[in-house]
């Protein structure tokens, strides 16, 4: 839409501030384990993350708004995570990625954590094992969605 | 001749290693606790100037109840072309681990690259290496109690195990450390026989 000088449109700050905040999800830098290579190839040119705005993976957590929890999470590497999601600024979403993150998957063992929902609140889980990278699209839309009809962590959101 | 370090074929299943064809790929050594110092300590003084891993194994049922490996291998001093290097050597030193002491020498002095390799034994095995600089665990956080490698560990953790799992998720209820059992047992006796240079048995229901 071409605007000329003068014209203006009106708008909700509401509907504004969710539009711009859902079109810039920007996940953290985190792989785990073999899902992470689905969330690298959504990042290419078949899958093309950029055209939901969430291309830019951040190293820093205080930069980042979405946790892609992508595979198993060791007993080790849990209290890890916990504390870097608590190093990202509010508001934040998490997707947990594939079997694994979700539930333990194959590795009911002494070693993997039953569920990455143990440690940090999840918002959108994505089956499969591991999850095609339109799955995880898929997941980034319904952050997306949630956060446009004003879900938790919108910018605006009640309380 | 069977001793504690050259363990009977009669421990047979537990001991994968004392029917297994030689693979030619190595010399083996078997030594004890008490020479495995020394012999290492002459092995790198002829040659085998590179640590490659320390292995453990957990024999559970059998005496000496642990093997720790030790892959060594024996770079040219030169450099060499393609040609005149060949096939370099290696040896594979194993030593028998009793469950009553299970202590060794560490190599650190021998080769540096023996430090990380000890720690992820004493960690998964529970075998502690006298003259180590920094004895602590390595894979699973510090202040995890157990050696998860032992046959006799709970797979979902000691806490865990005690609980029954749900029908649905019957993955694996064999308990820690059972003895093989039915076709699993079959191909082993099987795989034993041939070793043996015997004739292996006939499957059960296989007469017709």
């Amino acid at each position: 839409m071409e605007m000329r000088q003068g014209e203006f449109l009106l708008g909700k700050l509401d509907d504004v501030a969710r539009w711009a905040q859902s079109s810039s999800v920007w996940p953290l830098t985190m792989g785990l384990a073999c899902c992470a290579i689905e969330m690298m190839s959504a990042t290419n040119a078949t899958f093309d993350i950029a055209r939901f705005g969430s291309e830019v993976f951040r190293p820093s957590p205080r930069q980042a708004d979405l946790m892609i929890v992508s595979g198993r999470v060791a007993q080790k590497m849990a209290p890890i995570i916990k504390r870097l999601y608590d190093q990202m600024a509010d508001p934040k979403w998490v997707i947990s990625m594939g079997a694994c993150a979700s539930s333990g998957g194959v590795f009911d063992n002494y070693a993997i954590v039953q569920g990455v929902d143990t440690v940090i609140p999840v918002d959108v889980y994505v089956p499969g094992c591991p999850p095609t990278p339109d799955g995880l699209l898929y997941a980034l839309n319904l952050i997306q969605q949630q956060i446009r009809q004003g879900g938790r962590g919108g910018i605006l959101a009640k309380v | 001749m069977p001793s504690s370090q050259n363990p009977s074929i009669a421990g047979l299943a537990l001991d994968p290693t004392g029917v297994r064809p030689d693979l030619g790929d190595a010399e083996v050594l078997r030594v004890g606790p008490s020479e495995i110092h020394a012999t290492l300590t002459a092995l790198r003084a002829g040659g085998c100037t590179m640590l490659l891993d320390i292995g453990g194994v957990d024999y559970l049922g059998r005496e000496p109840r642990y093997d720790v490996v030790y892959h060594l291998l024996a770079l040219p001093a030169a450099a060499a072309d393609v040609k005149t290097v060949g096939r370099p050597r290696r040896v594979r030193v194993l030593v028998g681990v009793p469950d009553a002491e299970p202590v060794l020498p560490s190599a650190i002095d021998l080769w540096p690259s023996a430090n990380w390799a000890e720690r992820e034994i004493f960690d998964f095995f529970g075998i502690r290496f006298t003259g180590h600089p920094n004895l602590k665990r390595i894979q699973m956080p510090e202040d995890w109690s157990g050696h998860p490698l032992r046959k006799d560990y709970p797979l979902r953790g000691p806490a865990k195990e005690a609980t029954p799992r749900p029908a649905f998720a019957l993955k694996s209820n064999v308990p820690a450390g059972a003895p093989p059992a039915g076709k699993v047992a079959a191909a082993l006796q099987r795989q034993i026989a041939r070793a043996r240079g015997q004739e292996p048995p006939k499957p059960a229901g296989d007469e017709a």
